[in-house]
């Protein structure tokens, strides 16, 4: 479970998120949807701690900047940005180390595969192209077999396969119990994923809408209904 | 933990294995091992020949050393900077479940590292120069890979995890550190004023008790003095505080409350530095935490097509700039002139150069456009726009009217570095233009003459080999210069020696534009 408590962020004089409160329960799929400068990114880089705020973030119950919870939390940047002298491989071994994963050979040889990185194992950090980063953020972000993942703008850079794939991936994470949390503004890419839409607009929560409530309508009328004059719940 | 060790190990192991493929890697260690070996040749003499080697000396060097670098660490690190953590650090490490202290400690290992190779050049020296006892060294060098390590690590902690005091108190301790700073330079003028002018002014400055007795900087020389120069009342009082304030510290600092709030700064830290380092590979000099300028509205009229559009568009960027194509260089420039104006009227020039007083600017000149060899402006972009590869017109125009501008700008510089002493100097008008007229050959053979290196062996040899490279090209263009200007000057008098000087720099510089100008060909010539 994801709880976000009245959180507030101030850069300087201007506040990029103001007051927003939103839960994402257990197994269930969450986007937080809005256009640029809306404060998305500001709010996934408050929940990974990067960013100071006030109000709160927990994490499967734990306050998020404890060690505890940052154990069963994943994040996957909107730039990710790799160790230039590690290889793809030791980018993986870096993690299951630092979060102590469990995660077996075979499940990372199965995660390269997904995602096309089995030939590029020992291509080092600075060699690899946008995409390729991103491919080998989200795997790194995996191995640490998460209960509560983030995913700030994850499907910019990737190709059509890996795109097809994260999807596939989300699919099964949500089945395995596992939170997920999807900052995005291409509709398109997350109509088939979402279980609560959190719309954004000028630092704040302006929809929020639950797809069992809203009988499986179209993310993208949902978007549109809110940011071009309509009515919030 | 175990991930950060992680990290560090194949770091460090992949970072070797790569330098030993490169061959370039053995050409710099031979370079850094003579370069090395002159110095200890070089710094043995002297140490001999100025009777230099006493213990008092090390105290002295090592306390102004202590002086100059804790309160910079201090200023450094309370303005949560001084720690350079990387984008990818950002990416992996503050976001793992470790504690944002071992992240401080992570990143602090490097300067850890550095007090090593500092205490150990401490005891070579020592040893080899200013005749101290090994165990005294050793003494030393466990102070300070020790103690200051361990002071300087809960400097770290108190100053980036420090989530107790606000950000005023963090904007308040560089000032102090400054005022501190100012106040110890101040007083040591006065005693400088004040004396004769000696290094042995230096040492009894720091021998003096109210020096020893300032908190943690003068305890640290305490213990200095203590270990070589033996125990006095002074240096046993400073070192006993000194002894107590690391303890103190440490336990401060272990205690803390840190949460890791000082990621947010650290992430912008990094951001930044990225950047600069991005620059620095493109050869630029700039400052991305200075503040943005607020550009104006102007407008610009496009007369002509194709190439010149590069010209009017980069026009346009310096008429919204407000300090239009002048920068600081720009004041420079005119305050070198000034000062060569200066020191025509306070000398006599007339009687102590003679003849040869019309190449004293031409000399500062070609000094300055040499120590400048890094400075790129926005033509330099053009070559990473893909709009300009794009234009329908020939490499050679797009070269020219992308650097057009840079030309104009020499005019200027040359004038504000020339006419004021030339005209104190007492320099004919024609020797005056023939000297703009060389600042601004020299300028265009700087500038083309980079491009030709950048073109011609990429990143081959590392930013400092192409840097080298590029003085290298442009050593012999100014080689054959100075000949042909040598033999038109014995032959047909100074100031048509002066000219073919010119020519003949004109003539090297455009076969070099010409074929510099492949850079505008294709994109990939660059990578």
């Amino acid at each position: 479970m994801l709880e976000i408590q009245d959180l507030t962020k101030k850069y300087g004089k201007n506040l990029a998120v103001n007051h927003v409160s939103f839960t994402v329960p257990t197994g269930q799929v969450g986007i937080l949807l809005g256009p640029n400068g809306a404060g998305k990114s500001t709010i996934i880089k408050s929940i990974a701690g990067l960013l100071r705020y006030q109000g709160g973030v927990g994490i499967e119950h734990m306050p998020a900047r404890t060690l505890e919870a940052k154990k069963v939390f994943a994040y996957v940047p909107e730039v990710p940005a790799m160790f230039d002298a590690l290889t793809v491989r030791e980018h993986i071994e870096y993690i299951k180390r630092a979060y102590d994963s469990d995660i077996t050979e075979e499940e990372i040889e199965k995660l390269m595969k997904r995602f096309e990185l089995d030939d590029k194992q020992k291509k080092l950090g600075r060699e690899l192209s946008k995409g390729m980063m991103q491919k080998v953020s989200i795997c790194c972000a995996l191995a640490i077999k998460p209960k509560v993942i983030l995913l700030d703008e994850p499907m910019v850079g990737l190709d059509p396969a890996a795109i097809k794939e994260l999807k596939e991936v989300i699919l099964e994470l949500k089945a395995q119990g596992t939170t997920v949390l999807i900052s995005t503004h291409m509709l398109e890419m997350v109509k088939d994923l979402w279980d609560l839409v959190f719309i954004m607009q000028k630092g704040e929560i302006v929809g929020t809408f639950n797809r069992e409530q809203e009988k499986d309508a179209d993310i993208e009328e949902l978007f549109f209904q809110i940011t071009e004059g309509g009515e919030s719940e | 933990m175990k991930g950060l060790i992680y990290l560090y190990k194949r770091t460090v192991i992949n970072t070797i294995r790569r330098a030993l493929k490169r061959p370039v890697t053995y050409i710099w260690l031979a370079f850094g091992v003579g370069y090395l070996a002159m110095m200890v040749f070089g710094f043995s003499m002297m140490i001999q020949e100025a009777n230099f080697g006493t213990p008092e000396n090390i105290v002295a060097i090592l306390s102004i050393i202590i002086f100059a670098m804790i309160p910079g660490n201090i200023i450094s690190y309370s303005k949560r900077k001084g720690l350079l953590f990387r984008p990818s650090e950002v990416h992996f490490v503050f976001s793992a479940p470790v504690s944002p202290k071992m992240v401080l400690m992570f990143e602090g290992v490097k300067s850890f590292l550095g007090n090593i190779v500092i205490g150990i050049l401490i005891v070579v020296c020592g040893w080899m120069w200013f005749h101290i006892a090994i165990g005294k060294l050793l003494l030393y060098f466990l102070f300070f890979v020790v103690f200051e390590s361990i002071l300087e690590a809960s400097i770290i902690i108190f100053c980036f995890g420090n989530e107790y005091f606000g950000e005023k108190f963090f904007k308040r301790l560089p000032i102090v550190m400054y005022l501190f700073m100012a106040v110890i330079a101040g007083t040591a003028l006065y005693k400088l004023v004040n004396g004769t002018p000696s290094f042995a002014l230096v040492s009894d400055y720091f021998a003096m008790p109210v020096i020893q007795l300032v908190p943690i900087v003068g305890w640290n020389v305490a213990v200095t003095r203590l270990i070589f120069l033996g125990p006095d009342t002074v240096n046993l009082i400073g070192t006993a505080l000194y002894i107590i304030s690391v303890i103190g510290m440490f336990a401060f600092a272990w205690k803390m409350k840190c949460t890791g709030e000082y990621y947010e700064d650290a992430m912008k830290f990094a951001d930044d530095y990225q950047k600069i380092r991005e620059n620095q590979k493109k050869g630029i000099a700039n400052n991305p935490w200075k503040k943005k300028n607020t550009l104006r509205e102007a407008s610009v009229e496009y007369k002509g097509a194709y190439a010149k559009a590069i010209y009017f568009r980069q026009m346009l960027e310096y008429k919204k700039n407000r300090t239009f194509i002048f920068g600081w260089n720009t004041l420079l420039f005119l305050g070198l002139g000034i000062g060569i104006a200066v020191f025509a009227v306070f000398n006599d020039v007339a009687g102590e150069f003679g003849g040869s007083k019309i190449f004293i600017i031409p000399a500062v000149v070609s000094y300055v456009t040499f120590i400048f060899s890094g400075y790129a402006t926005k033509w330099s972009r053009e070559l990473e726009n893909p709009y300009t590869y794009l234009i329908p017109d020939s490499p050679l125009k797009k070269l020219w009217y992308a650097t057009k501008i840079e030309h104009i700008r020499a005019i200027v510089d040359g004038i504000f570095i020339t006419v004021p002493g030339a005209v104190f100097l007492g320099i004919s008008p024609v020797m005056t233009v023939l000297t703009v007229l060389l600042y601004i050959c020299l300028n265009a053979n700087r500038l083309y003459y980079n491009m030709l290196a950048d073109a011609l062996i990429g990143n081959l040899f590392g930013n400092v080999g192409r840097s080298l490279v590029k003085v290298l090209l442009q050593g012999i263009a100014i080689g054959f210069a100075i000949v042909a200007a040598v033999l038109g000057g014995l032959f047909l008098g100074v100031e048509t020696g002066f000219f073919i000087m010119i020519l003949v720099m004109g003539v090297l510089t455009f076969a070099g534009a010409l074929i510099a100008s492949v850079s505008f060909n294709r994109m990939e010539v660059l990578e």
